[in-house]
């Protein structure tokens, strides 16, 4: 699977846990530019992401992403 | 009360107990939280909705999913995070609820588990269903 269809797959993930079909991060994005990207969120976002690849994220993984290109990597990996 | 740790936490454990919902709790509920719907306090009025008699207030039987969590699966360690709840069937005054909750995931990444609950009634009717989330307060996740 391509980093472009894996960003797809991701958007999706998010426009669900947001509950905001306008949603639409990039490689680059990070919490400060999605509102209500906060540490609780987050949590659902990993295990919503963890659901949706059928994957699981290592636990220093969760807290050290610096962007969601960061996220993507880590999914291109593990699946 | 069950002091678990994350760590402890196995897909399958299990842990169940019993309540009666009387008289005494729906009127305790009913004062704590101001909801005085007829459907729990009128037996007219819900057996004029097709009910047997007066309901229980469904968060009051599915408050015991706090109880479940808190006390016993984890327990002490606990921080419900999600409750969510189907109700499947109502609970009239005096019904005795077999509270059961089984773990049914766990994430190594987030640290937290789910737990598949279900409340069933004295004639093996279950009344409500849940999934709870629950991270552990017993260790910080890393920075």
């Amino acid at each position: 699977m391509s980093r472009e269809e894996i960003l797809e797959r991701v958007n999706g993930v998010f426009r669900e846990v947001f509950d905001d079909e306008t949603v639409a991060v990039t490689y680059e994005s990070t919490a400060a530019d999605v509102e209500g990207w906060d540490s609780l969120r987050h949590i659902t976002l990993i295990e919503a992401i963890e659901d949706e690849f059928d994957m699981r994220f290592k636990m220093n993984e969760v807290t050290g992403m610096k962007d969601v290109g960061e996220m993507i990597d880590i999914i291109s990996s593990r699946i | 009360m069950k002091q678990y740790r994350f760590e402890d936490m196995a897909v399958g454990m299990t842990h169940r107990f019993t309540v009666q919902l009387d008289e005494e709790r729906q009127q305790q509920f009913m004062r704590l939280t101001g909801d005085t719907n007829p459907l729990h306090e009128d037996d007219c009025f819900a057996k004029g909705r097709g009910f047997e008699g007066r309901v229980v207030y469904g968060m009051l039987a599915s408050s015991y999913y706090s109880t479940l969590a808190g006390v016993f699966l984890p327990g002490e360690n606990c921080l419900l995070n999600e409750c969510k709840i189907v109700y499947t069937n109502p609970v009239y005054i005096g019904d005795e609820l077999t509270v059961e909750g089984t773990v049914s995931d766990i994430r190594e990444s987030t640290r937290r588990i789910r737990i598949a609950g279900k409340m069933t009634n004295q004639h093996g009717v279950v009344v409500n269903t849940a999934v709870i989330t629950v991270s552990f307060t017993d260790r910080k996740v890393e920075e």
